[in-house]
Parts: structure tokens; sequence; C-alpha cells
């Protein structure tokens, strides 16, 4: 897909999970509109690869999304390419659907279950050794927040990677600036952030992570980095694309709207 | 003959059956063992050394299972139980993944380590967790026996082992199927012990034996779950002791007063555990047990008492 084509994919994208959010009456907006670029790129452009409608597939790549409250922002994508029906994204959340707030393996596509930060990469480790014993050309994409730098296994797991060469491990750092109470520059400064990576012995890149572009050109480095794991530091907006969520730390929970906030929200998303 | 560790005869069972399954994936935490030496040798490309990081170990375990393989991680008992317990629950026990979590050195094991090395809270973390079995084997059969169960039917499962080796209880043959055994039955009192303890429980039903009181022994390795059939038996004893290396909140003495409860059976209970404490003394396992309660005239003493 064209950058243009992959711009409107995501558009697309930022509409279904703001959708999905007034659908479900709760949920991580914050978190699930920074990551919009980023998966639009993953799926839309040509980098995981997948089978149409075969969730079940046993070779396909593999997607954790660790920062598991976001996780309801592959719903959308899945019903796209035919994991399951579109009409289930119209119950997102309600006491029947099979489609939870937080992702679990019971849903078609969902690789690991997920909610408590830190655990992702440790998973995807898991799964990218499992695929070289087996000698599978598999990839593992793992989604982390900047919340999860904080968790110490986020630093065994790498350690561990780089020292098995797991070229087949890529980790997308969403790196939104934000967590709950504030900034992690004046909480807990996690800077910098790429030294760390680059000293645990990834192959890391930092990238405009609104920039389908850029995010296409880091994507490409994927089986060139001698052996390393790759780690993509996708810089990124919290809330991006509604001006009423953008940086603004509250609105990592859904804070719900008014018909008129509603109605300007969706006209921003047009 | 010499005694093997349980550790040895688990791990040698492992050994076996995974030269022909490239899928037995065997994991340590800078943890080893005389048989995972001769594993490592052999089988190089099934051990995975994760470092001295248990909490990513259990996460890597959790996506080499979802990929399809069996897998078992293993380390001391107090760093693969509370250490990494929010791993076990997460990725684990949420995915209800078919991993054996080997644990080694329960209780006061590493004595005189002290308590950052004793695992004296471990059953009740473990226990706790939706959809987890607990076992801990008393010798060198019954822990092969439940070696072979963990292969031939994988799933979550936590195995306290010793750190020692321990004489042999059962002589001939062991079955896991009920997850318990009545290795004596006696009239009115009953001993409900597991592990390193059934020894001196064993020894202090021989006692009671002496003294006119014939009592029952029961060794309870599946400490969780605990079976109606096992409550059935308990009723026909009027007392119940149970005896466990372990703080009495909410280990294996409470889990029986569970299972009574559940099942309606309303007997009395006395409960030998350690006390609420941790222990910094010196002086080796067999003398901090009797110090602190559990000793074999600890034992004789209140099943004389409830008699």
């Amino acid at each position: 897909m064209e950058i243009e084509e992959l711009k409107k994919k995501a558009a697309w994208l930022r509409r279904a999970s703001f959708e999905a959010l007034v659908t479900a009456g709760q949920g991580h907006p914050g978190s699930m509109m920074s990551q919009i670029e980023i998966l639009t790129a993953l799926f839309y452009g040509d980098i995981i690869r997948y089978e149409r409608g075969q969730p079940e597939s046993r070779s396909r790549d593999r997607i954790i999304i660790s920062k598991g409250h976001a996780t309801m922002g592959l719903y959308p994508i899945f019903a796209d390419i035919g994991y399951f029906d579109e009409r289930e994204l119209e119950h997102i959340g309600t006491r029947d659907s099979m489609l939870k707030i937080f992702g679990n393996i019971n849903i078609p596509g969902i690789d690991a279950t997920s909610g408590s930060l830190g655990h992702g990469p440790g998973v995807g480790i898991g799964y990218a050794m499992a695929a070289k014993k087996d000698g599978l050309d598999q990839r593992v994409f793992v989604m982390v927040s900047e919340g999860e730098m904080y968790e110490g296994s986020i630093w065994e797991s790498a350690m561990f990677a780089a020292h098995h060469n797991l070229d087949n491990l890529i980790l997308i750092l969403d790196r939104n600036h934000k967590i709950i109470l504030g900034d992690t520059e004046d909480l807990v400064a996690l800077e910098p952030i790429k030294d760390k990576w680059d000293a645990f012995g990834f192959e890391t890149i930092n990238v405009d992570g609104h920039s389908l572009s850029g995010l296409m050109d880091a994507f490409s480095c994927i089986g060139n980095t001698n052996g390393k794991p790759l780690m993509i530091i996708a810089d990124t907006v919290k809330g991006k694309g509604l001006s009423i969520m953008e940086h603004v730390p509250a609105w990592h929970y859904w804070q719900g709207m008014t018909d008129q906030q509603l109605k300007e929200s969706r006209s921003e998303l047009l | 003959m010499e005694s093997v560790t349980q550790r040895d005869v688990f791990i040698e069972a492992i050994k076996k059956k995974a030269r022909q399954d490239k899928d037995i994936i065997f994991m340590s935490a800078d943890f080893g063992a005389p048989a995972l030496d001769s594993f490592r040798d052999d089988l190089p490309s099934q051990f995975i050394h994760c470092g001295i990081s248990e909490q990513h170990m259990i996460d890597m375990a959790a996506g080499m299972a979802l990929a399809g393989k069996k897998v078992y991680v293993y380390a001391m008992a107090p760093f693969i139980t509370l250490r990494c317990i929010e791993q076990i629950k997460c990725s684990l026990a949420l995915m209800d993944l078919p991993v054996t979590v080997i644990s080694v050195g329960g209780g006061l094991g590493y004595a005189d380590a002290g308590p950052t090395h004793y695992s004296t809270e471990d059953i009740a973390c473990m226990r706790s967790l939706v959809g987890v079995e607990v076992i801990s084997p008393c010798d060198e059969l019954s822990t092969n026996a439940i070696a072979e169960l963990t292969l031939r039917t994988p799933k979550l499962r936590v195995i306290r082992l010793e750190r020692h080796a321990l004489a042999p209880v059962y002589e001939g043959g062991f079955s896991p199927s009920k997850g318990f055994n009545e290795l004596s039955s006696g009239e009115r009192v009953c001993i409900l012990s597991y592990g390193h303890l059934l020894h001196r429980v064993q020894e202090a039903a021989v006692i009671c034996e002496g003294k006119g009181v014939g009592v029952g022994v029961i060794d309870v390795f599946c400490v969780k779950p605990l079976s109606v059939e096992l409550a059935e038996v308990l009723n026909t004893y009027q007392y119940i002791v149970t005896v466990e290396e372990h703080c009495s909140s909410g280990g294996f003495g409470s889990a029986i007063l569970e299972l009574l409860s559940d099942n309606d059976i309303l007997k009395p209970v006395k409960r030998m555990a350690l006390p609420e404490r941790y222990f910094f003394e010196n002086g080796g396992r067999e003398l901090l047990l009797n110090d602190f309660g559990l000793s074999i005239s600890n034992i004789v003493d209140k099943v004389m008492s409830v008699k």
C-alpha cells in the first residue's frame, strides 16, 4: 500500500478506534490513539505477515500488545482482515461480547493475554525462540509503552534477547511521553532511552511515530540488524488526533463525552 | 543403594523423554543439579539458561508454551514462586498454559541460609492461583511418578521438591492418580502431611502405636487440588492433625480446613506449622524444626492430646 493509501487507512483506524471506545464506554484512548500509525504500517504496509481470515495459522507473524490497555485498537484491524465478523465491533465491551477492554487469547488473532505491564517482551521472546528452534521464518512484534520501561522484567528480557541474537524479535516503543500521573521526564526520567536499548544490545531506531513513511523506513530494517533484536522507538502524542485529549494525562482513561464533544471529535477525525 | 535427590530423579525422567521429544524445553535460572549437567551436555538445544531472571523465565516459558513447547522451569523455591508470582498468574495461569514449575528447597530446606532462602509461604501463594496444581512428593519413587505425570498430562503445576535426598516411603509402587495415599490407617486420629515432614510423621506414628494409639498417616502429596475422596477418608476419623513445613497462614492445614468445610464435615483439626515469624537462627534444618514446634515428640504430643 502506498503512503497516501496508508494515511487513509490510518484515518480509518483512528475513527474505528474512537468508535470502539464510544461503544464500550470505557477503555484507554490516549494509548490507542498514539499507536494508530504504528499499527497501520504493520498491518497495511506489508510488514506483519498474516493470512486473511486465518488467525489460527501457525506460521503467521505474532503481535503482542504488551501495553494491554491498548489492545482494543487491534479489533478493527482483525475484523478488517477477516479474523472475525466486523459486526462484533458493534458491541465491544458489552456483557456478551467476546471483545474485551483488554485482549486475551480467546479472541481470534490475540497472541498473548496482556494487561499487566512488562510481560509482553518475555512472552514474545518465548515465541521467537520457539520459532528459531522450529526453523520457522516467523517474526514476533511486541508493542510496549514507556510505562513498561519502569518494570524490571523488561530489562531481564532485553538482556536475554540480545544474548541470543533474536533478530526475529521486533519491539516497538510507543513513546507518547505520558504515564497516568504526568510526563515521564518529570516523574522518573527515562531518557536517554535509546542509549539504554543500545547498551542492552538492540539495534535501536528513533522514528516519528506518526510518520507512515518514517515508520516504513524503520521497519525496512527488520532482518538487517546483524543478528540483533530490533527496538523501534516511535515518538508519538498521547491521544493523537483529538484536541480534547492530546497531551492530557486524564485521557489515559475514557472520560465520557457530551453529545457536543462527540460531534466535534468525530468531525476532527474525518 | 545411594539415595538420589528429588531434583536429579525428576530431571532424569524429563531427560529420558526429551531425547525423543524435541518440544520438551528445560529452563533454569542459574540453578543446577548433576542430572541437569548431563541434560545440558546431551540435549543442549533443549536447555535454556535464563540468567538469574525468574520473572523473565516465566514470561518466556509462556511464549514457548503458546508456540507448542512443553516447558519446564527450574529454580530455588523462594525465587521461582514468590519472586515471580505475578508472572505465574498473568503469563501462565491466566492463559492456562501447560508449564511445569520445579521449585526446589521447600520450607527450611536451605538452612542455615536464612529467610530469604526459605520457602515458608509458597504453598499459600501458589495454591491461591487459579487452576494451578501444587504437588510435593516425599521420596524418589513418587518423585519419578510425578515427573512422568507431567510428561503424560502436561498442565500448569508447581512441583515442590526437597533439596536433599529422602528415605524411601513407597517401596512397592506409587500412583499419583488420587492425589493422596493412606500409608497407614488408624482408629480415631489421622495425621496428614507431605514432603520432608511426612518422614517425621511416620516416626511419630510408630511411637504413638507403641503408646497404644493407632493413628492414620496420609501422604497428601497433591496439596492442590484436594479431592472429595480425601474428604471421605477424613470423615472416617474423629481427629485430624496436619503437619507442614510452612507458615500456618493459608498453607496446607488451611487447605484441609477448607476441604472439610466445603464438604460439610465438622471435625476437630489441629494444625502444626511453623510459627508466624522469619527464621534467622543457626543450627541446621532438623534442629530448627525441633526448636519451632515440629519435632517428632511435638507431633506425638499433639496426637496424644487429642486422642
